[in-house]
């Protein structure tokens, strides 16, 4: 058993993918709502009480996309009300609306991207692509760090020299221009012995080999199966052309059938896999540890 | 720098996507999708571009050192975005991308910039805009490169650079925001996002040129002594 964390990249990349290009692609207003609480379900599952900083911006998008998209637009048939002989039209209202829950969706499906999908994982993913660009992906990962580390040691050593006793932002800039003066100075020489040091042990001489760490165990399959699966058929509905909508000029939904259900269902079922994955997870701990 | 490996591949790349992929996709963006998808149209064609500009990379020979130090100088662009986080609106990586790029070449300019922009990202949050951003500051990165005997010696115009690189940034980015927003590319809404994006343009501009001017030329002599002692 594993957390949705420990999936294999790989399946969970395409699991992305698989939410977050229908609902960038179809203006639906189910199916965007849909996404949306998908997104902010999982987002709340990963962070907990954390998940709060910040999560105001997503209010204020939706709200945004509601009041400023009927300024710039004026199309649509139900004319609210006349602003300095500019019609306020409930469709562009609308359109705005379900504009901001796409824009906020998707933002928090990003959020959560970047949570789960470390650089290691996503060198994993492309690494096979391009085993050189990814070695230097994981080199910049790895310098990152050890040059932070580095400037606070400049850093201190210049302030136990005097430096920067005032509150200045002159005197700050100064002092960040020569404290970066001498990081690329020492990165640079650094750099140097690395790639002799690279050399001298037969680096480039044969073929560059990929190390991965994640494996592909049947729980992975299983989910890689059926997020797939789940992809696949709400692709079907949205070619079918059994979700869709028309705002201009008057919101109009396309004929709802079984085959539109069908695939709202299975959209919600493919946007929650990861919630249900964890709660599955707590549930077995929880029940191991009543054994115990 | 090779960075696919596989030739035909590559050779695969440079012919499909400028010739077969980009027509065959602005044609379906036009033609086939309903009016309303041309964010999708541009982010495809974004990609497309990077992968372009990645098989064209071809010079068989490249030291390991050169490589190397393309790393160590995308680590300190992202670096210093830290170093200077006390000071609101000034980052320094337009500033080295412009620099690595004088004295290594544009194909290093553009891998610099490409690779910086997904590598602050992973601090400051991955989105549909990396592309968009790994392009922008590779294309001002390649730009420089070729401009790169000229901006060397003349400090007027590595200040111009400066502020055209900053300008350009937020331009390009704000062609998608747009896009993204409404769909469709609506002038008036452009124009709004322009003049509200107008202090971040000025404090991108304003730290391009100092950072330029403070860094260029002594970064510019330890990249030059890194070459010339080392040979890279």
């Amino acid at each position: 058993m594993k957390s949705f964390k420990d999936y294999n990249p790989r399946a969970v990349f395409l699991f992305f993918l698989g939410v977050i290009v229908p609902s960038m692609f179809v203006m639906d207003p189910v199916l965007l709502a849909i996404s949306f609480g998908g997104a902010v379900t999982l987002h709340f599952t990963l962070n907990g009480r954390n998940g709060f900083k910040g999560f105001w911006l997503f209010p204020v998008i939706i709200a945004a996309g509601l009041i400023l998209n009927p300024l710039f637009y004026h199309n649509g048939a139900t004319v609210l009300f006349v602003l300095n002989n500019n019609p306020i039209t409930a469709e562009a209202a609308l359109y705005g609306l379900v504009m901001g829950l796409m824009i906020s969706g998707i933002l928090l499906w990003f959020r959560s991207f970047t949570t789960i999908m470390t650089s290691d994982k996503l060198l994993y993913i492309f690494g096979a692509a391009s085993p050189k660009l990814a070695l230097m992906l994981s080199m910049i990962m790895r310098y990152i760090p050890l040059f932070r580390r580095q400037i606070s040691k400049t850093n201190q050593a210049q302030k136990a020299m005097g430096l920067y006793k005032e509150e200045n932002t002159i005197d700050k800039l100064k002092g960040g221009m020569r404290v970066f003066s001498v990081m690329v100075t020492w990165a640079l020489e650094n750099g140097v012995i690395t790639a002799d040091s690279m050399v001298a042990r037969g680096y480039g001489v044969g073929r560059r080999s990929q190390f991965a760490i994640f494996k592909w165990r049947k729980a992975d399959k299983l989910f890689l199966l059926l997020a797939m699966v789940c992809t696949g058929i709400t692709f079907l509905t949205i070619a079918r052309k059994a979700i869709g909508f028309t705002f201009y000029p008057k919101i109009t939904r396309v004929p709802f059938n079984a085959l539109a259900a069908a695939g709202y269902a299975v959209y919600l079922l493919l946007v929650l896999l990861p919630v249900i994955i964890t709660v599955r997870e707590v549930r077995l701990w929880q029940s191991l540890q009543s054994k115990i | 720098m090779i960075v696919i490996k596989n030739e035909k591949v590559r050779r695969f790349l440079k012919i499909a996507v400028p010739f077969i992929f980009m027509p065959v996709l602005l044609i379906l963006g036009t033609v086939v999708f309903d009016e309303k998808k041309f964010a999708w149209v541009i982010l495809a064609t974004t990609v497309l571009a990077l992968l372009l500009f990645y098989s064209g990379f071809e010079k068989k020979v490249i030291g390991t050192r050169r490589m190397v130090i393309i790393a160590v100088m995308t680590a300190l662009s992202v670096v210093g975005r830290f170093i200077f986080a006390l000071i609101p609106g000034f980052k320094p990586i337009t500033a080295i991308v412009v620099i690595t790029a004088i004295w290594l070449g544009p194909e290093s300019g553009f891998l610099v910039g490409s690779l910086s922009a997904v590598i602050s990202n992973f601090y400051f949050g991955q989105g549909p805009w990396t592309p968009f951003q790994m392009f922008a500051w590779g294309i001002i990165g390649l730009i420089a490169g070729y401009l790169g005997r000229f901006l060397k010696k003349n400090k007027p115009a590595l200040a111009v650079y400066g502020v055209f690189a900053g300008v350009f940034y937020s331009m390009f980015m704000d062609v998608w925001s747009v896009l993204w927003y409404n769909n469709e590319f609506n002038i008036s809404v452009y124009l709004a996002a322009l003049v509200t994006a107008i202090p971040y343009t000025i404090s991108y501009a304003a730290s391009n040129v100092v950072f330029l001017l403070l860094l260029g030329r002594p970064f510019g002599e330890k990249l030059e002594r890194v070459k010339l002692k080392y040979g890279v």
